[in-house]
């Protein structure tokens, strides 16, 4: 399997440098293994590489300094498809193999609390951490989640458009799926306690390209700003155009538009949209810098919030077996436990045991210049 | 009001685009009677290679689309020599299948070559704009429609004028009488899927630089507008579908304008519905056509079925239900779990396309309706599992024969069409309609199965339980049609004129199986709500109507034994092959593909 073939070669990588002082010994040993369900296949694969390369990453890393108390960390992916169909009978598939400590994934909303109830049942960590759908970990005591909270974010956002912006009239574009209608609705409800009602909101279905009847829609109730709650595919389709439909007011997006390939899809579009992002690869913090530069010499591109949260999870994956043990106990008992992993995303992570999810990732605002994103330089937007 | 002109030129604009992607289809159904569902693929596939001229070869837009236009002509070519000229002669579904089975392998292979990512395809022009009304159009919106109908331009003389397009109609027209004249048919097919495919390359290359974005999962989305685009105008017909393209794309863009993006699909399918019901010809058809496609008893090919003894049938099941008792099996159980629920709704779908010939493409609704009608009865009014599911059965057998009634007068592939449509328009009732539905959040926390205080929600128990009422389901099914009612739906496929000529109600019968039909799937989408415990807009979608209709042809059309077996192959293959990882789903589609070829009357053959 390429996976195991490229741990493996990362051992050797790892034994080679063995001759440099101040390396650990290299993982060797019966591996200890976390189960990932998530789609290779099918309409969202492009997720799914993108996991892999932050796992690879991390687990280089992770194994070449001696792995979980000398026996290398590996992944098995099954791929779903984010299918429920399948990504329940991956869910049985892991829950019975007792080598699989923990599991990660699904991606989307119904392929992962389908399965919710058997890992409950089994008694594995199902640890969704794209899942932002508010109910995914209310299915019960061993779901946990670092997908960044719309709870958290919306507020947020709202608070820039209007507070640090100086907007006045938002009308809000949201993708019509779990996280688009609860990411417009809580930033509705923000937006109305700062004092400012939302002029329009439309949804739209994420098979959609063509948005200029919609756009005319946003148009004709008059907004001063566009708020896009939307993935960077569909932003970059409705910011190409807004432009063609005559639209001229600025556009302001969550963090889900933080893509190189945003950039790459909207062309000259995408100059002046304001957005923010958890995850900011130019943002200074040294870990920040680190992954970035270990990414960009593995892969050649820029990382994205995805292959970062991957990252991340797979370093919480071998903090918690380092110190909870690696067993399903183990890490269910020490993702209570633990204080402060070190995160791309959070900065220092640890978990709120009621909600079972990390409170507050820290934003950094940016504006797209030149084609790329910038910091904001807390400017406001003239006229 | 000028917002009404702004959505006008919208909606003239989308449908400029959906006329490309007609054009295409309307010429190959126009000849051989066939949806071709691999045309979104191919529409794909010109994408990206339109993508790979530009970037590797650095090629100017002329001659980007010329080898476009060459690359996509040959693969229509392939498709036609490889994938449909062997299957000539057997049943009419073999082709429509295969043509699933290819599209499959094209975008399961481009997947693999170029990766899901989206990718912006530039079409190097000068980015010149002229303002119309509020809003502007640009040099891509002109060389679209320019393209479009000249295309349609050059079809029109080609076809009259041309010696090749004259054997080209009179194959249309009628294939055998043309082959006794002399035409070469084989000539014709292969002429008409290098021009179709060509013109359908060119347009995903178009589109994808109209919107500077090209992914591989495009190609449905496009199938289906093309496929409602040339419905409305009237199949096979070339000017037709031109001009039902631009009125979807204004129904569109005028629904969008009444009631929102997420409705736009909406109108789009009621529209395609209403043109069926009320024209089935198409708005474009002249009086004096021939009534839609008198196919039926050609669409489903005669076969010598094969016999299953009742014995292996029994012996099957009681080992079926020992499996549980071989230790640490939970992963078999569940894969097969869900091979008897979908076997559930093969055994539905077998009776309404094989038995009686309802070829329905939209039977996924009825799982949806069925899951959510047993999940809100018992979340919300707190109806008892078991009655819930049950309730959802027979909810579903009203709901979905309402719905599919008014297609009850069309034959052919346009109950096909007409399924599909709906089945649509379900999942799009069930994300609008929040009040009841939830919309998008979907129905979390829906109460796992029990029995009498029992719960039934691990592994073995979920087993057994679908195990035994698919049984049941199913031996109810072959008792309905072992008497008359089984000879009744049989002659009412073979030949409706004849069957009402001898004074059988088809609406009655119909009805009557999709009743039950309905019932069957229902219960499948109820089951298979409270196992996941997890619903919305998106856990039944319409690719499941695809698989079921895979499944039931894979048995044999209308055979019972195998459509179970045809369910539970198709949900272990993939699970099987799941050590190639990425490729899986290529293997798959090729196993599809092979199945078909030689045995396309199923492997149990029809009843």
């Amino acid at each position: 399997m390429d996976i195991q073939r490229r741990t493996l070669l990362a051992g050797i990588a790892g034994s080679v440098a063995l001759v440099r002082p101040g390396f650990a010994a290299p993982a060797s040993g019966e591996p200890v293994l976390v189960g990932v369900s998530g789609p290779l296949t099918g309409p969202n694969a492009q997720y799914g590489a993108q996991w892999k390369r932050g796992f690879d990453l991390a687990l280089e890393e992770i194994n070449a300094a001696g792995g979980i108390k000398g026996r290398p960390l590996q992944y098995v992916f099954e791929d779903s498809q984010s299918d429920p169909r399948q990504s329940v009978a991956v869910a049985q598939k892991f829950v019975a193999d007792p080598k699989i400590i923990m599991e990660l994934g699904d991606f989307a909303s119904p392929a992962s609390m389908a399965a919710s109830p058997i890992y409950q049942r089994g008694k594995l960590v199902q640890f969704g951490f794209t899942n932002s759908h508010p109910d995914f970990t209310k299915g019960g005591d061993y779901m946990w989640s670092t997908s960044t909270n719309q709870a958290d974010e919306q507020p947020r956002l709202a608070d820039y458009v209007i507070n640090k912006l100086g907007f006045k009239r938002p009308a809000v574009l949201y993708l019509n799926t779990d996280w688009g209608r609860v990411s417009k609705d809580v930033f509705t409800k923000s937006a109305k306690e700062i004092g400012v009602d939302v002029v329009a909101a439309e949804g739209y279905l994420p098979t959609e390209q063509d948005f200029r009847p919609t756009l005319l829609r946003v148009r004709d109730a008059n907004p001063d700003v566009l708020v896009l709650l939307s993935y960077y595919a569909d932003a970059a389709l409705i910011a190409r155009q807004a432009k063609d439909a005559g639209i001229k007011q600025t556009m302001v997006a969550g963090t889900s538009i933080y893509s190189p390939k945003m950039l790459e899809l909207a062309g000259d579009a995408a100059n002046g949209i304001y957005s923010f992002s958890a995850f900011f690869p130019e943002e200074p913090r040294p870990a920040v810098q680190e992954f970035v530069k270990k990414y960009k010499a593995k892969y050649g591109v820029d990382p994205d919030t995805f292959s970062a949260g991957a990252y991340d999870v797979m370093v919480l994956v071998a903090a918690l077996a380092e110190q909870y043990g690696p067993t399903r106990a183990g890490m269910r008992e020490g993702l209570e436990k633990i204080k402060d992993v070190p995160s791309v995303i959070y900065g220092k992570a640890s978990f709120d045991p009621n909600t079972r999810r990390v409170p507050a990732a820290s934003y950094k605002f940016l504006q797209i210049r030149d084609g790329k994103f910038t910091m904001w330089d807390g400017s406001k937007p003239s006229g | 009001m000028s917002s009404w002109f702004d959505y006008t030129v919208n909606g003239l604009i989308i449908g400029n685009i959906y006329a490309l992607l007609a054009v295409g289809l309307a010429l190959i159904f126009g000849v051989s009677h066939l949806i071709n569902f691999a045309h979104g693929s191919v529409y794909t596939v010109g994408a990206y290679v339109g993508w790979a001229a530009i970037r590797y070869l650095h090629t100017p837009l002329p001659a980007t689309m010329l080898i476009v236009v060459a690359v996509c002509a040959g693969l229509g070519i392939a498709i036609e020599r490889l994938g449909l000229r062997p299957l000539q002669g057997s049943a009419r579904i073999a082709p429509l299948l295969a043509t699933i089975g290819i599209s499959f392998v094209l975008d399961q292979g481009l997947n693999l070559i170029f990766t899901p990512d989206p990718r912006a395809l530039s079409s190097g022009l000068p980015n010149w704009r002229w303002q119309v009304g509020g809003g502007t159009i640009g040099i891509m919106d002109l060389l679209i429609g320019a393209i479009g109908i000249a295309s349609a331009g050059v079809l029109f003389g080609f076809l009259r004028f041309s010696k090749l397009g004259w054997a080209v109609r009179a194959t249309a027209q009628d294939r055998d009488a043309a082959r006794q004249m002399g035409v070469d048919t084989d000539r014709v097919n292969r002429t008409v899927f290098a021009i179709a495919s060509g013109l359908g390359g060119l347009s995903g290359m178009l589109v994808g630089m109209y919107y500077n974005h090209i992914d591989t999962a495009m190609s449905f989305n496009a199938t289906l507008k093309g496929v409602v685009a040339q419905v409305i105008g009237g199949m096979g017909n070339v000017p037709g579908a031109i001009f039902g393209s631009l009125l979807l794309g204004l129904t569109e863009s005028y629904g969008v304008a009444l009631f929102g993006s997420s409705y736009r699909n909406l109108f789009a399918f009621v529209l395609l519905l209403a043109v069926l019901v009320l024209r089935p010809n198409g708005l474009f058809a002249s009086a004096r056509q021939t009534p839609p496609e008198p196919m039926t008893g050609t669409f489903i090919a005669p076969s010598r079925p094969v016999r299953v003894p009742a014995w292996a049938l029994w012996a099957g099941f009681v080992a079926a239900a020992l499996l549980p008792l071989v230790p640490d099996i939970a992963y078999i159980l569940q894969t097969l779990t869900n091979g008897w629920l979908y076997a559930m709704l093969a055994l539905s779908l077998t009776l309404v396309a094989g038995t009686v010939g309802q070829v329905s493409l939209g039977h996924a609704a009825l799982l949806a309706i069925g899951g959510y009608a047993s999940a809100l009865l018992a979340l919300d009014l707190g109806v008892p599992v078991p009655f819930a599911v049950l309730a959802a059965g027979f909810i579903t057998a009203v709901v979905g024969t309402a719905l599919v009634f008014p297609a009850f007068r069309l034959r052919g592939h346009y109950i096909s069409i007409a399924t599909l449509g709906i089945g649509e328009i379900v999942g799009l009732v069930i994300l609008n309609w929040e009040g009841l539905t939830r919309g998008p959040i979907g129905v979390a926390g829906i109460p796992p199965l029990e029995a009498g205080g029992w719960e039934l929600d691990s592994p073995r128990a979920t087993y057994w339980v679908t195990l035994v009422v698919m049984a049941v389901l199913g031996l109810m099914q072959a008792r309905l049609l072992r008497g008359h009612l089984g000879r009744t739906f049989r002659a009412i496929r073979e030949d409706d004129i004849a069957a009402r000529t001898y004074g059988i109600s088809l609406n009655r019968y119909k009805g009557m199986a999709f009743a039950y039909g309905g019932f069957a799937a229902g219960i499948s989408g109820g089951i298979t709500a409270h196992m996941y415990s997890y619903i919305n807009h998106e856990t039944f979608t319409s690719q499941i109507s695809v698989l079921a209709l895979t499944m039931v042809i894979l048995g044999g059309l209308g055979n019972l034994t195998g459509a179970i077996i045809g369910a539970v192959a198709l949900i272990s293959l993939p699970e099987m092959f799941r050590f190639a990882a990425e490729y899986r789903m290529l293997i798959y589609g090729f196993t599809l593909l092979l199945l078909i070829r030689f045995r396309p009357q199923g492997v149990l053959g029809t009843v």
